[in-house]
């Protein structure tokens, strides 16, 4: 089954709910708008489709895009894994999951595998995800020339026109002032040879995953009021010159200190000097249970 | 309509037409009511300005033509027209690179005419700062045309930015200095580097060297004079300043209160003036 | 009148006489608007021929108008009526008068050449570089340009040291010098010379007028101005004098020379 019968299946399969309090949070109205933005999104892949940000249980800036974009296509067969930071017992995960689960009566999971959407700040899970999964990214800053121009006037001439000369001067200067592109969380990339995105927060590791994925990517900005996407079997090609390569996060001889793997995106584990743990605790939980 | 000559000339690369630049509201009247002969190019009717009316001129390449006249002659009004930076009322403009010059540039969007100025038309501004990012280096500076022509090579890009800064004499161990940090002179020279990145055919001078200090001036200019020569550029050159003039163009065309009022070579304009205020202008200089 | 119409009325071109230059009542009058609008006349009624080989010494006292005729054919003075009927080099006849600033631009440099005692404009040149450039303007490779340009130098007593110093630095003869090489690169078909020997060493001189000769002798046609009686008889062939704007008389050189005095061709 393609992400395209099934997104219809599932858009389908909601009709108009009647009294009592909505099923997943916002009302029909809203979840229909929200819809047609991401339709429109996918269709346009990698342009900035704004969106009427909601009012919603959760601070801005604390997810309430991904949020929105996760309570607009979810449905009573869903099963939702919500990460933050690669872990889903942080504290914001947490509170998101449980608005998710309380408005929808859905299954939780902290499987990757099992899930059908899964919300996550700052990671793509390790596991590989498939043609009938869902990411739904939680973006803080969407306008990947956010440090470069301030005029929305100017941003959005540069997006119409794919001028993106002065993103190119920033990657410029960064080389020359620090010998390398420096740029680590939020790389911008080339989406579809059309559109320049902010990947943020996603680290380097996780962005080859984005290039021609199985899975559709969704990105939701509450704040900003902003959803974009990136399809499957999409190219995605993180900025640089041709000959300077664009290389993702290794530290050498680093392994998680919990399970062992050298192959999956480390992060500081309990503060000690050259102590590392996989960012995924899941995955890692998984690797260590097998033996 | 003149038949063919028995001298031939080169084809132009520039054609200006009855370029003309109106601000406010005119009316009928509004152009016999302004201009030179009125003494001033506001409508004392409508208010309206003709900053500039009816210029006509072409320039071939390795020419480069003047555009002489005190400020508020409309002199720079014809150069940011031609540029696309201001919206011209009326006239025809082509230019070789574009359509092979079967196209009235004015008549092109906005996004066309931001793309012709990567790699067709140049403009060097009397302050270099409107034609540089004053935060970026100097190289950095040329890398933004060269990536906007879709340069991907950052080799490519440093050896083009040291060729070109090298050219205009820029220092090359200030190659990584961002561009706030130079002298004015030294300024002019990055926008001259900058405006050459991708080898236009057009280049419009807007007083390039006003406001530098008298030797620096001379250096700039000497360094322009060259260019012109060696890369077969078709140049128009905006000034007030008869001497720089005189040591770049061979052709030129005196503006007044937003019209033409002569068209002459520009030795003859300067030994020879007929027009009234062409003589009071050359006399002024020569004083 | 249009180039066409010129062309029409012009005399008809004889190869065989070698007719360069065909001057017709040429009359250029100054009008000074800035002071009353009058009128200064420069030059009236001046007509003669020049043909190929041929070096016509223009005489006169100073303002008699010999710069200005000069000028006019050049077209830094824009002749007010008249016909200047200039043959070019593939036989065709125009009238330099009512010519484009484009056609004149084509002209210049290429066909018709103009040396003067100043130097116009290019004070941080090398000596090499502007002699060069003239030869590049006439249509020359710059390798090709450069050889000739050392040759024209050197002709000119200006020593290889100099090659490649600022002109402004240079004394005013080695100017003049350097000017006179510009001006000689890629001989054209007219030449005219504005007191191109004034600020020269006796021994300096006579390579220029050696030159000029040589020039001559290789049909150049040549029209000039000189201070110098001694020139004059050397190098032309015939002598016009002009007073207050206009032709007083006119002949060979043997003829017209020996009721010349130096009050005749003072500065």
């Amino acid at each position: 089954m393609t992400v395209t019968d099934n997104t219809t299946n599932r858009l389908d399969s909601l009709g108009a709910s009647g009294d009592g309090p909505s099923f997943a949070i916002l009302d029909e109205e809203s979840k229909r708008e929200i819809r047609r933005a991401l339709l429109q999104a996918v269709a346009v892949p990698g342009y900035q489709v704004p969106f009427g940000s909601r009012e919603m249980p959760v601070a801005r800036g604390w997810g309430s895009g991904g949020l929105q974009v996760t309570l607009a296509i979810v449905g009573p067969d869903d099963t939702v894994k919500i990460i933050d930071q690669g872990d889903d017992e942080g504290v914001n995960a947490v509170n998101l999951r449980r608005l998710v689960v309380s408005s929808t009566g859905i299954p939780e999971t902290t499987e990757a595998r099992e899930a059908s959407i899964i919300q996550s700040r700052h990671r793509i899970p390790e596991d590989e995800l498939t043609a009938t999964q869902t990411l739904v990214l939680q973006v803080p800053v969407p306008e990947p020339l956010r440090g470069i121009e301030r005029d929305v006037r100017e941003l959005a001439r540069m997006h119409a026109e794919a001028d993106y000369s002065r993103m190119w001067v920033s990657l410029y200067e960064d080389k020359v002032r620090n010998g390398v592109i420096t740029q680590s969380t939020g790389y911008p990339c080339l989406v579809n040879g059309r559109y320049v995105v902010a990947t943020t927060p996603i680290p380097r590791w996780d962005i080859p995953r984005l290039h021609m994925s199985q899975f559709l990517t969704l990105f939701g900005a509450g704040r900003e009021k902003r959803v974009y996407a990136i399809p499957p079997h999409t190219i995605v090609e993180p900025l640089t010159f041709d000959d300077v390569p664009f290389e993702v996060e290794r530290i050498e001889g680093a392994a998680c200190r919990l399970c062992g793997s050298t192959d999956s995106f480390l992060v500081d584990s309990s503060g000690d000097v050259d102590s590392w743990a996989c960012s995924d605790t899941a995955w890692c939980r998984a690797r260590r249970s097998q033996g | 309509m003149r038949g063919p000559s028995p001298i031939p000339t080169p084809d132009p690369v520039l054609t200006v037409n009855g370029l003309g630049k109106i601000y406010g509201r005119d009316d009928a009247g509004t152009i016999d009511r302004t201009g030179s002969d009125a003494g001033s190019a506001r409508d004392p009717i409508t208010g309206a300005i003709v900053a500039a009316w009816d210029v006509n001129f072409e320039v071939a390449a390795g020419e480069a033509i003047g555009i002489v006249g005190e400020s508020g002659s409309g002199k720079s009004t014809v150069l940011r027209c031609i540029a696309g930076d201001l919206e011209a009322t009326s006239g025809d403009v082509r230019l070789s690179t574009h359509m092979e010059g079967r196209s009235n540039v004015l008549l092109a969007d906005p996004a066309t005419r931001r793309r012709m100025r990567i790699d067709q038309l140049s403009v060097v501004y009397q302050d270099p700062s409107e034609g540089l990012a004053l935060s970026v280096t100097a190289g950095g500076n040329i890398a933004d045309p060269l990536t906007a022509a879709g340069v991907r090579s950052f080799a490519k890009i440093r050896e083009r930015a040291s060729e070109l800064l090298s050219r205009t004499e820029v220092p090359l161990n200030r190659m990584d200095d961002i561009v706030r940090n130079f002298s004015g002179g030294m300024r002019q020279r990055v926008q001259i580097a900058r405006a050459l990145a991708n080898k236009p055919r057009i280049l419009l001078l807007d007083e390039p060297t006003t406001g530098l200090d008298a030797s620096v001036a001379a250096g700039v200019l000497d360094l322009i004079r060259g260019l012109l020569e060696e890369l077969d550029l078709a140049a128009v050159v905006v000034s007030h300043d008869f001497s720089v003039i005189e040591m770049l163009t061979n052709r030129c065309i005196v503006m007044h209160h937003g019209r033409v009022v002569e068209s002459a070579l520009t030795d003859q304009l300067l030994e020879d003036p007929h027009h009234p205020y062409s003589q009071r202008l050359v006399s002024a200089a020569r004083a | 009148m249009t180039v066409e119409q010129a062309v029409a009325s012009a005399a008809p071109v004889r190869e065989e006489d070698g007719l360069i230059l065909d001057v017709r009542e040429l009359t250029k009058e100054f009008v000074l608007h800035n002071i009353d609008g009058r009128s200064v006349s420069g030059l009236s009624g001046v007509s003669f021929r020049l043909s190929a080989g041929e070096h016509i010494a223009l005489a006169g006292t100073s303002g008699a108008g010999k710069s200005s005729l000069l000028r006019a054919i050049y077209r830094t003075y824009k002749p007010t009526t008249g016909n200047i009927f200039f043959t070019l080099e593939d036989g065709n006849t125009i009238d330099l008068v009512g010519l484009s600033d484009q056609e004149v631009t084509m002209l210049r440099g290429r066909q018709i050449g103009y040396v003067s005692q100043f130097l116009r404009a290019q004070p941080r040149r090398s000596a090499l570089d502007l002699v060069t450039r003239a030869g590049v303007y006439r249509g020359m490779g710059r390798d090709e340009a450069r050889d000739m340009a050392a040759t024209s130098l050197r002709r000119l007593n200006i020593g290889e040291h100099l090659w490649d110093v600022h002109v402004s630095v240079l004394s005013g003869g080695e100017k003049q010098r350097v000017n006179l090489a510009a001006g000689l690169m890629s001989p054209p078909r007219l030449l005219l010379l504005d007191e191109p020997v004034s600020a020269l060493d006796p021994e300096n001189r006579e390579s220029a007028i050696d030159l000029i000769a040589e020039l001559s002798q290789s049909g150049v046609a040549v029209l000039a101005v000189f201070h110098d009686l001694d020139a004059i008889s050397r190098l032309a062939t015939r002598i016009i004098v002009l007073e207050k704007g206009t032709v007083t008389r006119s002949g060979p050189t043997d003829h017209i020379l020996p009721s010349l005095t130096v009050g005749d061709v003072q500065p």
